[in-house]
């Protein structure tokens, strides 16, 4: 019995880590007065390659704001933010369309970054 | 007299059990994984409009990014002072229309240098929008 479940839970592991960015590989920048993201449905990651994740799948920013609206759904306010994790080197020529797309799906917008220390 | 009964102290569990003491192992570790917060920056970026309203941008104030600077309304500022000078000039404005700051960055600008100027807008009560270069193809008559 213990086996079957031990099995059964493995197999929901790997099968939502297919849903997870926690593979991808990204430093993140650092800022002040940092807040908790709290929970949100929706992660968009640039990684160290330059590469843009939603949900840990490759996307094309021409894709972002749509899927985006997608997976928020009609979710209300407070309960559509999205985590923006990118990587700390990266440009505006890159990550201003990315924050414009999370905008313009009405996400709520959180920069995961660091706590700067002094 | 009473015989003492001797007690073995060291018990192996059984066998059949392996299975459970794993799966609640796993349980345990998936919960320690799934309650780590995550934390940031929150910033709320009204949605872009593609309507010029040269008047209200006039008056706004205008932060530009370079790779490694910052200047405020074109004049070049450290970034220690950054966040009085934006202070002072926002001193005076209640309404979150006249605390909007308009920040332009050129493209090679890093995001590190952009996330610590946009944190010490909003740390100054500013509040960020962002103006991005429009691609714009013209043709030339020939």
């Amino acid at each position: 019995m213990g086996d079957i479940a031990f099995n059964l839970l493995i197999f929901f592991v790997i099968l939502a880590r297919a849903e997870d960015d926690s593979h991808l590989q990204w430093v993140p920048a650092e800022a002040a007065e940092l807040q908790s993201a709290g929970h949100a449905q929706v992660s968009v990651l640039v990684d160290t390659d330059n590469k843009l994740y939603l949900n840990g799948q490759e996307v094309g920013i021409s894709q972002l704001s749509g899927s985006i609206e997608e997976k928020l759904g009609d979710a209300p306010s407070g309960e559509r933010v999205v985590l923006v994790k990118v990587h700390r080197d990266t440009t505006a020529v890159r990550f201003e369309p990315i924050i414009e797309a999370v905008s313009q799906a009405g996400g709520d917008l959180v920069h995961i970054v660091e706590e700067k220390r002094p | 007299m009473r015989k003492r009964k001797r007690t073995a102290l060291l018990v192996e569990p059984p066998s059949s059990a392996t299975g459970d003491i794993a799966f609640n192992l796993i349980v345990f570790f998936l919960v320690c994984a799934s309650v780590q917060p995550d934390s940031g920056v929150k910033q709320s970026i009204p949605s872009s409009e593609t309507v010029e309203k040269e008047s209200e941008e006039a008056k706004n104030i205008e932060v530009s990014l370079t790779r490694n600077t910052v200047a405020i309304n074109g004049i070049p500022v450290a970034q220690k002072d950054f966040v009085l000078q934006l202070q002072r000039k926002l001193e005076g404005k209640t309404n979150p229309e006249d605390r909007v700051v308009v920040v332009k960055s050129k493209p090679d600008t890093p995001y590190f240098h952009w996330i610590a100027v946009t944190s010490a807008i909003e740390q100054a009560g500013g509040v960020v929008t962002l103006q991005m270069e429009e691609e714009r193809t013209i043709q030339v008559p020939n």
